[in-house]
């Protein structure tokens, strides 16, 4: 058990390293610092500063040591919890992605709030009787909403409650303080993208133990289907959609981007997309080491889980 | 004598590759105006010869996937923006770059041209930026869909053949790849290249490869212990020929399914991607830019109609996709 | 300062106009240029002033209005950037968040005419290579310090650092202070002289016109000798209000300063609130009435703005998108082509398409009909086959095939401008492929690319701009024009105070600039705002400037 959380986490390390490496030096060729330079300047000042001056302002900016010098002191300045600055945003990186990632911790929470019952229910409606009509229409349903991509659904739902009904805002800026109408369309947002996958999901795994043998002794011994459902079926159904909840969490992070984008919720999603585009490097560069650390932990979170969950499983 | 022997595996290797499948070749009639049509601005008479090849091809499918009613409605829905698409330049439509009268509503006539579905805030026709629009979504993501596959399956042929360094090389590789959320990924490749189709083809590449070579590596894996396989090894096939002609047609089938649901991803991509600036660029039509151009002109009801149109055919293109995708599982799951 | 000496081209001016050689708006800006104040120069020029531009006495802002209230919170919608260093902001919008903080030497209105702010005015030598200017008494820092010359030699003095990067350096008064030191460019030593603690005189090695518009430019705020950026962490000023919070990308908040003695009289509002919708989204803000007024909003969004509660602001300017051709490249250095493209377009009919309301349309010379030394030469009209002789005869009779770089920086009417003239110059053969950027990599290539459309922002001035951009060897030359005439001719125009002298003058720098085609200006844009009923005296400026000293809620 220790050597494998051992070598998923040096794994992790690993990655982690190689993924910055390479965002580094992305993020060192001369056209980038010409961009950081244009935004920090304007298009028509760049123009106008001699190379001789051009060159003093990198080193103002300590952008024109080698990358392999400045990727060892921004590794030894993470290692000890300092996470750079926003050249954007002006501001220490740790304390604004920490601002940012509650914004985001409080959508993710509503759209697992809401999200888990709602598949859960579904899925282990539809698995209990395959084939049947309610199994049928289950499927097509998840299916159904999967295939409307988020933007389609923010569109949609920002058309007829937002703009039609006027239900609710049609942006969650909240310039004036926390608004829980204003997160209703976002968290609605990410919910129904995501129901349908994770109660096929349940559904298989449901359908799967109904075949099993000793559910169907259960019935044939004449013990109250309800009963059999809720105290066998259910606890070894919901073993694989409990991993594949975890690792939503990953899907989560690509997800909130467009959501908070179009919704103009300031968020994770819409900081990393703005310093993609700035470009901003340390903070894309925390915003990917975040999302790697939430990938790689949801999916170790997922593996211990399903072993806990499944007595069949033992670590060897 | 070593050049016969050379001789023999290579015409074998080309003829059971490319057997005559007329599937295959309406595909190929289909589909290879329609990209030099999109990505090099052919002229349109390359497209003439497609469209027979379309409806052709949309029968044959139906017959083949008749018994499966949920593939039918999506092979439906798919062929109906394929139709759209190789025809698009032979149907009465208006010019979709064309500014005519801004803010017409659907059904309606201004400046003496009647509005289908309405006009967008320069004035142009929806119906018209709508079909055209597919064109680009289809072919770039169709294209991307199969680069990835290309350099997926020869990844993962590698990986699950060889093993041992290879493997551990590439597993590492795509274990990298997978932990940046899809999205990070893609913002990542295209702000460093640059928005364009091509650089959409090279992003989706980088985010999907790594995932398809996990499956044909498992595939592979398992089919290298098949007797057939231990045969060629005997024979003294070279690994490149057992590879191409002993592994891959045996992965195929899976991974049918599996390119379905990821076209369907990849068209979420690229609209998604398009709509943030990231992708493809105006001025010609295409759905994300629709959405883009339009969410900040549209944001009342009575102009609402600039942004459904567009993300309503979006979505009925994915779920064709997707049902397709469905359809073609349960195909499988009965033989 | 006082008025008892006139510049003797304001009486020469004021005898123009008497005569009837100068209209009397030409005039106001001759006299004010020359250091006479606004509210002086309108009762001389027999000119009703203007609610906007009413001073009292010599104050740069209108009067105050008797039923104005105080108190309340502006909303604006606006984005939020970064307040690093006033010297080096690239945008308007970054120096409205300091603009009621930090202030300027001399403000251009919305009028487009330059008063003093920071000065009570100015005084230029008969050459106009010597400026005066006199700095405004009573003037106070928000830490009680007394603004006095030598801050603003601190200022002025800062911009030429030539490591800074200021783009200040690219405005004619500042660049006549500088010369080449080894790879850099530096101060002329004793360019700026302090005469007492009121006092600061510049001393230029060229004449120059546009001095008095140079310092209400963008990045020329005046800041405390104490500066060190970024200035969010120190928001010391002069004006009536303080910076309290700043989140970029989310909200800016200024509050009215307590206990400060402010020069500019009463200030109405208690906050001015910033907030960032990124940008296309502030109207929709708007609409559902999270903020009172926006910055701006795009053509695009004219018939959304139309169709919610509000009133409408527009601003006509000199605002332009120039489709410039670099005249070393090929197939551009065959003035040929270049003519046969501007000829193929009609510039009337192109305005409509992008701008359906205000707007000018323009004459491909940079120009515009608001800029008072304008002369108004006709764009020739469209010639499609005359077009296609010159192209035959410069060796392309099967047409030609060019690619057009745009970046949409600010804002997608670039686009339609581009696609337009697209499909006007098909029917000369000339097939125009449009090569759309990323705005931010559209300003690593603006001067670098054979054939690109890049914007250029509303000055005062015609002169200035055609000084910053199209003189030999210029930085922000980015046509490579070199047209030894050109340069006299605007020398010329330049040294010419008197605007109807100087409008005479014009015509052949703009006649050679026409023929030379080296650029095709089809219209200088409108700007549009919005404001909602409660707000009272907002209204919108050439370069998005916010004063909101005499603005106030009902």
């Amino acid at each position: 058990m220790t050597k494998f959380l051992l070598k998923r986490i040096l794994q992790m390390i690993l990655i982690m390293l190689t993924a910055s490496f390479i965002l580094f030096v992305i993020f060192d060729t001369p056209e980038f610092k010409k961009r950081l330079a244009v935004q920090e300047l304007g298009g028509f000042a760049v123009s106008a500063l001699t190379d001789a001056s051009y060159e003093s302002w990198l080193e103002k900016k300590g952008l024109n040591v080698p990358f392999y010098e400045r990727y060892s002191n921004w590794i030894g300045a993470v290692v000890k919890g300092d996470f750079g600055f926003s050249q954007e945003k002006n501001r220490e990186v740790g304390p604004l992605l920490w601002d940012k990632l509650k914004k985001t911790g409080i959508l993710a929470f509503w759209v697992f709030a809401l999200m888990i019952p709602l598949s859960l229910v579904l899925g282990v409606l539809a698995g209990m009787k395959e084939g049947s009509l309610q199994d049928r229409s289950v499927s097509f349903i998840s299916v159904f909403f999967t295939s409307i991509p988020e933007i389609a659904t923010a569109i949609l739902l920002t058309v007829f409650l937002a703009l039609g009904l006027g239900l609710v805002p049609a942006k969650s800026a909240m310039i004036s303080g926390f608004d829980w109408k204003a997160l209703v369309l976002p968290v609605l947002t990410l919910v129904i993208y995501d129901f349908g996958y994770v109660a096929r999901m349940t559904r298989a795994s449901m359908a799967e133990v109904m075949t099993s043998q000793y559910i169907r002794t259960a019935i044939l011994k004449g013990l109250p289907y309800r009963r059999v459902i809720m105290k066998h079926a259910l606890r070894n159904a919901l073993i694989a959609p409990f991993t594949i909840i975890v690792l939503q969490l990953n899907w989560l992070l690509s997800g909130v981007v467009v959501v908070e984008v179009f919704f103009e919720y300031d968020g994770f999603g819409k900081l990393l997309l703005e310093a993609a585009l700035f470009p901003d490097i340390e903070v894309v560069q925390a915003c990917t080491l975040v999302a790697v650390l939430v990938a790689v932990l949801s999916q170790i979170i997922s593996d211990i889980g399903y072993t806990f969950l499944n007595p069949r499983i033992r670590f060897s | 004598m070593p050049v016969a022997d050379l001789e023999f595996p290579r015409s074998s290797m080309f003829e059971r590759l490319a057997k005559p499948k007329p599937m295959l070749i309406l595909f190929a009639i289909m589909w290879v105006p329609l990209t030099l049509y999109v990505m090099f601005g052919l002229d349109d008479v390359v497209l003439l010869p497609a469209i027979p090849a379309t409806i052709a091809l949309y029968f044959i499918c139906l017959w083949a996937f008749r018994e499966s009613t949920v593939a039918l409605v999506g092979l439906s829905l798919v062929f109906f923006w394929l139709i759209m698409a190789v025809s698009a330049p032979y149907l009465p439509l208006l010019d979709p770059n064309k500014p005519i009268a801004p803010f017409a509503t659907p059904w309606t006539e201004k400046k003496e041209t009647f509005f289908v579905l309405g006009s967008d805030f320069k004035g142009r026709d929806l119906l018209s930026r709508m079909i055209w629009g597919c064109q680009r979504v289809l072919i770039w993501g169709v294209s991307a869909t199969a680069v990835a596959y290309v350099v997926g399956t020869v990844f993962g042929l590698i990986a699950g053949y060889l093993s041992g360094w290879w493997d551990e090389v590439i597993s590492f590789i795509s274990n990298v790849f997978l932990s940046f959320p899809v999205m990070v990924l893609f913002i990542v490749v295209l702000n460093y290249l640059g928005p364009s189709g091509f650089n959409i083809v090279i992003a989706v590449t980088f985010a999907s490869a790594p995932a398809i070579m996990r499956i044909v590596r498992g595939l592979t894996l398992d089919i290298k212990t098949r007797d057939y396989v231990f045969a060629a090894q005997t024979r003294g096939e070279h690994p490149l020929y057992i590879m191409l002609v002993e592994l891959l047609p045996n992965v195929r089938g899976p991974l049918i399914v599996d390119a379905c649901l990821r076209l369907g991803y990849t068209t979420v991509a690229i609209t998604t991607l398009t709509f943030l600036g990231l992708g493809l660029q105006p001025p010609d039509p295409d759905w994300g830019l629709m959405i883009r151009e339009s969410a900040r002109v549209a944001m009342l009801w009575k102009f609402s109609y600039m942004l459904l149109v567009p993300a309503l055919s979006v979505s009925s293109l994915i779920l064709g996709f997707n049902l397709l995708a469905d359809g073609l599982r349960e195909i499988s799951l009965r033989d | 300062m006082s008025n008892n000496r006139l510049h003797p081209k304001v009486k020469e001016a004021q005898k123009m106009m008497d005569d009837g050689r100068m209209d009397r708006r030409a005039f106001l800006r001759v006299a004010t240029l020359l250091g006479v104040s606004a509210g002086s120069a309108y009762a001389m020029s027999g000119l009703v002033q203007p609610a906007d531009a009413a001073g009292h006495g010599n104050m740069p802002f209108a009067a105050d209005d008797p039923n104005a209230k105080a108190g309340g919170i502006l909303k604006v919608g606006m984005d939020i950037q970064k307040m690093d260093d006033p010297a080096t902001y690239s945008w308007s919008e970054m120096s409205n968040q300091t603009r009621h903080t930090l202030e300027f030497l001399t403000i251009t209105g919305t009028d487009n005419i330059t008063r003093p702010m920071l000065v009570d005015g100015w005084e230029a030598s008969d050459d106009l290579k010597t400026w005066t200017f006199t700095i405004r008494k009573g003037v106070k820092w928000h830490n009680g310090d007394e603004l006095t010359a030598e801050h603003v030699k601190f200022n002025i003095d800062r911009w030429m650092d030539p490591d800074l990067g200021s783009s200040n350096i690219g405005l004619s008064s500042i660049a006549a202070m500088l010369e080449d030191v080894g790879e850099k460019k530096a101060m002329v030593e004793g360019s700026v002289e302090v005469l007492d603690s009121h006092t600061i005189q510049l001393n230029l090695q060229k004449p120059v016109l546009s001095v008095p518009e140079d310092f209400s430019n963008y990045p020329t705020s005046i800041v405390h000798p104490s500066f060190k950026a970024p200035f969010s962490d120190n928001p010391l000023g002069t004006g009536a209000y303080e910076l309290v919070e700043l989140v970029v990308g989310e909200k800016c908040i200024l509050k009215k300063k307590a206990d400060h003695d402010y020069w500019g009289g009463q200030v109405y509002l208690d906050e001015i609130h910033y907030y960032d919708f990124s940008a296309e989204n502030s109207l929709i803000a708007f609409s559902g009435g999270e903020v009172d007024t926006i910055i701006e909003f795009g053509v695009e969004q004219l018939e959304f703005a139309k169709a919610i509660e509000g009133t409408i602001l527009t601003a006509r300017t000199s605002q332009t998108l120039t489709l410039r051709m670099q005249v070393d490249q090929a197939p551009f250095d065959d003035i040929r082509v270049r003519r046969a493209f501007s000829m193929a377009i009609d510039n009337a009919a192109v305005k409509p398409l992008v701008y359906p309301e205000g707007g000018d349309i323009g004459a491909n010379y940079h120009v515009a009909p608001i800029h008072p030394e304008h002369f108004d030469i006709p764009v020739p009209a469209r010639d499609v086959e005359g077009a296609k002789a010159l192209l035959a005869e410069a060796g392309y009779a099967d047409g030609i095939e060019l690619t057009i770089d745009i970046g949409n920086t600010d804002g997608p009417w670039h686009q339609t401008v581009v696609e337009a003239v697209r499909d006007q110059v098909k029917d000369a053969g000339i097939t125009l492929n449009i090569n759309v950027l990323p705005a931010s990599k559209y300003w690593e290539i603006w001067d670098k690319t054979p054939f690109g459309a890049t914007s250029w922002t509303h000055r005062p001035l015609g002169t200035m701009v055609l000084s910053l951009g199209y003189r030999t060897g210029v930085p922000w030359n980015e046509t490579h024009f070199s047209n030894a005439e050109f340069d006299a001719a605007l020398d010329e125009a330049e040294a010419t105070l008197d605007v109807e002298e100087r409008r005479a003058k014009m015509e052949k720098v703009q006649k050679i600039m026409q023929d030379a085609a080296i650029v095709c200006i089809p219209l200088f844009r409108p700007l549009y705002s919005i404001v909602n009923g409660s707000v009272n005296g907002v209204s919108m400026h050439p370069t998005k400037f916010h004063l909101f000293n005499k603005v106030w809620k009902a």
